[in-house]
């Protein structure tokens, strides 16, 4: 096991002299981001006349390995010992650089990181004079700061080496895996009475054609028998404290109202029916249920959001036995959090292309269940009428226009496309043409997006099997509308198809398919409890999609599938997996780093007065505690760091100016205004 | 200098984006890797883009921090210019035989300052510049490249010793030769990426033959602010475009190529490539000609919204032929299918051919590691273990497994490296036992 | 390396590359002939490139290159576009 202890220096045995600042400032061009607006040479000019400034440089990209040895260079051999950076956002390479300063030796906090590209160039992209005056006083304000800077030393906090992960279908599944595999604990917890997920209601799956379930329950068994993995279903998260590497989360489980020995007799026992979500509405299931053969537990479970009053009384054997629901609330310790909610399908609203206006248009979900319900080599038929023409509409719910197609109760539209259903789409389509040879099929898309490996094979399949393609343009959306009585196909589809000059065809079916997308499982609470963020498509959004693809904002929580945004089961996996590295990299080693810019209390300037702690939002961030000070017990304010998030509310409330935030003091601030309206041409900066 | 021997957990062979990260996730969880990189520098074929969709960040913002990473990581041993030419295998894992190709520089000592390149009088048409610009044959690969060193192109070398008189670290060695040394490692992620459509490939677009049609990853350096010419100027003669047309799936979903599959990032790359074009030339007028247009990641489709509302013309056609006039301009033969495929004849100042990619490498004889009927590695179990191939113990990473965009790599390459600790975490004997003491039941539903 | 081994040296190895040395070789004649006559097309002036193809009789295409190359190696500078093309220099013709 590699978990080496590396010989990298501590901040602590880092040159941390506060001796005069010698000040290195850089500017970076951005390749051309900054550097085709901004002046940077007459910039890095004008800053180096500034007091303590001994270097500037300037460099096409600072953050490459040229850029990053030149400052690695000047602090070992020009005695650079404050660096300030004027380049991107903070948030893109503060990291990167505060790992170079620290590589030559020098406190990584004796680093001040200025953005002018985001608040400069790119705003301001017409007017370069005025952008690189800007640029000279942002940056002039980071020198001043840079002057006070103090070294600082990153929090450190011992982890859990255990993961929670949020769902049971395949991406929590095989996160939950992976993470046993790589040496950590791991507790999953899943909201339904059963795992799987939207993957167990699959019957083939593209790109393979191999069985969902086939695929599906190796996965189930690997976890269910992981001596490392503690599986809770019918359970969901109801509370989170804490912070990356300790978080305590509350889990609320409900009663499965009956056991093994009592679960075959209750099934049969129950004469109430609802709607079976698992078949999509299209079949009826008890109130105690399996969700499907073969399902995982195998013990039924009560379905209590159909039990108003939480319990079920059943007569079995002659006796009568309420089922009661007896939810259960317990606490687990751990060190990061894996969300994997999923996805649900998109319900078209109501006459959305007919749907639930006409009995005979269904979603392609719905559809995917009906073939599994008609027995191999029975007609295909719905409400006990044949069908001999049938209709798929791409894109119902994805890729909508606003002003053109109704918006949801938000108010929002599904702008985004949906990435499965058109390669699920002509996977039916292709079942349906082995099943059912004679069938009429039309297919009316936008664009066919077979893009994956082995997807682009099933729509060379439907195109040489007589499949009808007609294609429409997304402003102009088909409709399903009612036949005139005495026709033979029940429904319409009216549509403007630009295979053939935009004309606008009426195509007579039988049945009507719905490609529906995908839309996040709703989980405001689940967002509200880990304080992480939807993206404008709704789906939960990670930090940047390329440097950290798979984290939130929120240090200690990372994403799997779909929860994210609309994958197929190969990407579910990967993300899964890819989820697993990132907290691996957390927790591999039992401890983690915060950054430490938090608030600090003076104790000699404290009286207890204890405003901070009204005022502070934060849980445990800040409280009075008694300390000893000259021998006497007195209560003052004390900073638990891990829980502070650094916003400074407590050091504006402070009548005695006794706190501070670290790396961003009042001083620190003061300088930084005095240099913003500071009379640059006093001290020789050709500025006005 | 290369030690003869070098025991890691982890061979990571392509130092591209997906090799980059699997390197660097399996090294942040404190496993020794070794990443192999053939060619003189780091960065794969992302460092020679120009912007990349869909934030539009600009490329060596993304890469260049990773490569630095990459190099200075303590866990990471980093061999550019490198290649493996054989394997065995043992009961403790792998044996790479992995050879050091000369670059006939000392790299210890050599600053990256391109004196020597500047002292050399020989100009070769640069590769990472698609051939429109020029190194010599003594230089640094690109001004961002990992490791900032030189190397002398022996191919295109006059052995006059200008650039060993050019050099102020006496850095030139003209006779190096190559290193042979082994790497031990107990498992192997393949990331070898991709190669684009070659330009001879269309016969029918003028199998590169004409100067203004070019590939899209000619237009990528052109974009790219250190690009060859600093601006988008026709290769013919260096007149500014106004009129620019894409062809999409030029190279992908074609039969007559033997490449029925989707190359996956060209009609994103298109309506990036177009998005900057129309910044940096705001007169220009641009075409995307294509079958369908495939925005199917995050964001992407409000990307492709994007690009039509500011005033792309996007037109479903298909390209049968493009012809070059007198004056060198394109004219790009289209059945406009939207007009009930009519079909027209139309002229351009450039076109860019959205190419598509191909498998670069082919891991059979070294690895024996298979691959599909597509050409790229065969992952048996394409659904659930995407980066498993079917020699225990090797996966693979990035564009090696298909193609996919810069996201989907990073992604991919984050599994990749869960499968690889995994597979260390299980065939390790003496690892930390961190299995539960207790086997009592764990799936907990409670009646 | 002494001044003299290192000779040997390289004669030593332009004996071992014969080939590439001479194929490199002819290249760098026909380049520098090639330079010489972009250098003399832009002495009495900047020029766009079609106007150097046509003073030198080079494809435009080539001019493009070597002017790039030239470029990128210091040697001319870019000025500003003159219509659709823009015009080159020699870098001394700034000293002057
Ligand atoms: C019609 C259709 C056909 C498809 N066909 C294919 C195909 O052939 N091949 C293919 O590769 N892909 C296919 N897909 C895609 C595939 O279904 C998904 O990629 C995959 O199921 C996503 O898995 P997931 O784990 O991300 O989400 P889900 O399967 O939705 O699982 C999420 C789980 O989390 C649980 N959960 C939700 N909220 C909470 C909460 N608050 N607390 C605890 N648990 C919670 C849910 O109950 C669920 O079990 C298809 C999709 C559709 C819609
Ligand atoms: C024109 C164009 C524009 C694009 N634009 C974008 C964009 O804007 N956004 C986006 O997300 N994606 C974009 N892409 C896609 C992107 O380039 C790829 O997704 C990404 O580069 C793949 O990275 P990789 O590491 O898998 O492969 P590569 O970048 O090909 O890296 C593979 C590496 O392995 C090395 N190698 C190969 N064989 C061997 C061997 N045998 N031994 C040692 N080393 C070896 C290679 O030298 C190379 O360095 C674009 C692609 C093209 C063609
Ligand atoms: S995958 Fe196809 S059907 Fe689904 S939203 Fe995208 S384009 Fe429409
Ligand atoms: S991504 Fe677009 S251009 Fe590329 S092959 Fe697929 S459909 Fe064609």
């Amino acid at each position: 096991m590699p978990d080496k202890e590396t010989s990298k220096l501590e901040p602590s045995q880092m040159k941390t002299d506060t001796e005069e600042p010698r000040i290195g400032v850089y500017t970076c061009y951005c390749g051309g981001n900054i550097g085709f607006v901004i002046d940077c040479e007459r910039v890095a000019d004008e800053l180096g006349k500034l007091p303590n400034v001994v270097v500037t440089r300037t460099d096409m990209s600072m953050c490459s390995d040229v850029g990053q040895t030149m400052i690695e260079e000047d602090i070992r051999e020009h005695g650079v010992n404050r660096v300030v950076i004027g380049a991107c956002a903070p948030s893109l390479h503060e990291q990167t650089f505060r790992g170079t300063v620290s590589r030559a030796g020098l406190n990584p906090y004796f680093y001040h990181h200025v953005g002018i590209r985001e608040q400069d160039s790119w705003v301001h992209s017409h007017d370069h004079e005025g952008a690189t005056k800007k640029a000279i006083r942002l940056m002039s304000a980071g020198i001043a700061k840079a002057r006070l800077l103090e070294p600082l030393e990153p929090i450190k906090l011992s982890a859990e080496k255990h993961a929670l992960v949020i769902g049971g279908g395949v991406a929590g599944l095989r996160s939950a895996w992976d993470l046993s595999r790589r040496g950590l604990k791991v507790t999953l917890v899943e909201k339904s009475p059963f795992l799987g997920g939207h993957m167990a209601q699959l019957e083939k799956t593209f790109p393979s054609g191999e069985e969902a379930g086939g695929l599906l329950g190796p996965l189930i068994a690997n976890v269910v028998s992981d001596p490392n993995i503690t599986v809770h279903t019918y359970s969901e998260v109801t509370g989170v404290r804490g912070y990356v590497g300790d978080f305590h989360i509350q889990i609320t489980q409900q009663s499965r109202g009956v056991d093994d020995t009592l679960g075959e007799a209750a099934m049969q026992a129950c004469k109430t029916e609802v709607q079976d979500e698992f078949n999509y509405g299209l079949t009826n299931r008890k109130l105690v249920y399996k969700a499907y053969p073969g399902c995982y537990p195998s013990t039924p479970a009560v379905d209590w959001d159909h039990c108003p009053d939480g319990y079920l009384e059943l007569e079995i054997d002659g006796r009568q036995i309420k089922l009661e629901n007896q939810p259960k609330t317990f606490d687990i310790n751990t060190g990061a959090v894996v969300v994997a909610t999923g996805f649900q399908p998109y319900t078209p609203l109501k006459g959305e292309y007919g749907y639930l206006e006409h009995p005979e248009v269904l979603t392609l979900p719905q559809f995917i269940r009906l073939l599994t319900l008609i027995p191999e080599g029975k007609e295909l038929q719905l409400n006990g009428h044949r069908v001999h023409n049938i209709g798929f509409v791409h894109c119902v719910g994805s890729r909508q226009i606003e002003g053109i197609h109704e918006a949801q109760e938000d108010g929002q539209v599904n702008n985004y496309c949906s990435r499965v259903c058109c390669t699920a789409t002509l996977q039916a389509i292709n079942e349906l043409r082995q099943r059912y040879p004679d069938l009429n099929i039309v297919d009316i898309y936008e664009d066919i997006r077979t893009y994956g490996r082995g997807h682009e094979e099933y729509y060379a399949e439907a195109s040489a099997n007589q499949v009808l393609f007609m294609r429409f343009h997304g402003e102009e959306p088909a409709e399903v509308v009612r036949a005139t009585d005495g026709d033979k196909s029940p429904l319409l589809i009216r549509v403007k198809d630009y295979l053939t000059w935009g004309e606008e065809i009426e195509v007579p079916v039988d049945m009507v398919v719905l490609a529906v997308g995908m839309m996040p499982t709703s989980i405001e609470d689940l967002i509200r409890l880990l304080k992480v963020s939807p993206g404008t498509d709704r789906f939960l959004l990670e930090v940047h999609p390329k440097l950290r693809p798979v984290e939130t904002a929120v240090p200690g929580v990372v994403l799997a599938g779909t929860a994210q945004g609309p994958m197929n089961i190969k990407e579910s996996i990967a993300a899964a997996s890819a989820a697993a590295s990132k907290v691996a990299v957390l927790l591999s080693r039992g401890k983690v780093e915060l950054e430490p810019f938090v608030a600090h209390v003076d104790h000699e300037l404290c009286t207890g007065s204890g405003e901070c702690v009204e005022v502070c939002a934060y849980e445990d961030a800040i409280s009075l505690k008694p300390v000893s000070m000259d021998g006497k017990e007195v209560e003052k304010a004390l900073v638990t760091s891990a829980n502070c998030v650094g916003c400074g509310v407590c050091v504006s409330a402070c009548p005695n100016l006794a706190i501070d935030l670290q790396g961003w003091t009042l001083k620190q601030y003061d300088a930084m205004v005095d240099a913003l309206v500071m009379d640059m041409s006093a001290i020789g900066v050709k500025h006005e | 200098m290369v030690q003869e021997k070098i025991r890691v957990d982890t061979l990571v062979v392509g130092g591209g984006i997906a090799g980059m990260q699997s390197a660097l996730d399996l090294a942040d969880q404190g496993y020794q890797v070794a990443l192999v990189e053939r060619d003189p520098s780091i960065g794969g074929k992302m460092i020679q883009l120009s912007k990349v969709f869909p934030t539009l960040d600009c490329c060596s913002c993304i890469t260049t921090p990773k490569m630095s990473a990459v190099a200075h990581h303590e866990n990471i041993q980093l061999f550019t210019y490198c290649e493996i030419q054989a394997i065995e295998e043992n009961d403790q894992g792998f044996v790479s035989n992995a050879l050091q190709k000369p670059r006939y520089v000392d790299v210890d000592t050599c600053t990256g300052c391109r004196q020597c390149e500047y002292a050399c009088p020989i100009d070769v048409p640069h590769p990472f510049d698609r051939y429109l610009g020029a190194h010599r044959a003594a230089y640094v690969p690109f001004s961002t490249a990992v490791p900032q060193k030189a190397l002398i192109d022996m191919e295109n070398c006059i052995l006059c010793g200008k650039c060993q008189r050019g050099c102020p670290a006496n850095s030139i060695d003209f006779t190096q030769k190559e290193q042979p040394f082994e790497i031990e490692s107990r498992a192997i992620i393949l990331a070898t990426g991709f190669e684009i459509t070659p330009p001879d490939a269309k016969k029918e677009y003028g199998a590169g033959q004409f100067h203004n049609v070019v590939d899209a990853l000619v237009m990528e350096r052109l974009l790219a602010p250190t690009g060859p010419y600093g601006h988008v100027l026709r290769p013919s003669d260096g007149k500014e475009p106004d009129s620019i047309a894409y062809v999409q799936c030029a190279g992908s979903r074609d039969k007559t190529l033997g490449v029925e599959y989707c190359s996956r990032v060209c009609c994103m790359y298109a309506i990036k490539q177009a998005m900057l074009i129309s910044g940096a030339l705001p007169l220009a007028d641009i075409t995307i000609y294509y079958m369908d247009i495939r925005t199917f990641g995050k964001g992407y489709d409000q990307f492709y919204q994007t690009a039509q509302a500011m005033g792309i013309e996007f037109v479903k056609g298909k390209v049968a032929r493009i012809n070059e006039d007198e004056n060198q301009n394109p004219v790009v033969r289209v059945e406009m299918i939207d007009e009930g495929s009519k079909v027209v004849e139309r002229m351009h100042d450039m076109v860019v051919l959205s190419v598509g990619m191909l498998p670069c490498y082919d891991p059979q004889p070294i690895f024996g590691v298979r691959s599909a009927e597509d050409g790229f590695v065969l992952t048996p179990s394409i659904n659930m273990a995407p980066c498993v191939t079917e020699h225990p113990g090797i996966f693979v990473s990035g564009t090696a497994a298909g193609p996919m965009d810069i996201v989907d790599s990073i992604v991919l390459a984050g599994a990749a490296s869960a499968e690889a600790a995994a597979y260390l975490e299980a065939n390790d004997g003496n690892r930390r036992s961190v299995k539960s003491t207790t086997n009592a039941a764990r799936v907990t539903a409670h009646a | 390396m002494s001044e003299k081994e290192w000779a040997e040296t390289l004669k030593r190895l332009r004996e071992e590359h014969k080939e590439t040395v001479a194929r490199s070789q002819a290249l760098l004649k026909e380049q520098q002939a090639k330079r010489k006559a972009i250098r003399k097309a832009l002495e009495e002036g900047p020029r766009t490139v079609p106007e150097v193809a046509d003073l030198t009789g080079f494809a435009s295409h080539d001019v493009m290159w070597y002017v790039m190359a030239m470029k990128k190696f210091g040697l001319i500078e870019e000025l500003e576009m003159d219509g659709e093309y823009y015009r080159y220099q020699l870098t001394q013709e700034k000293a002057k």
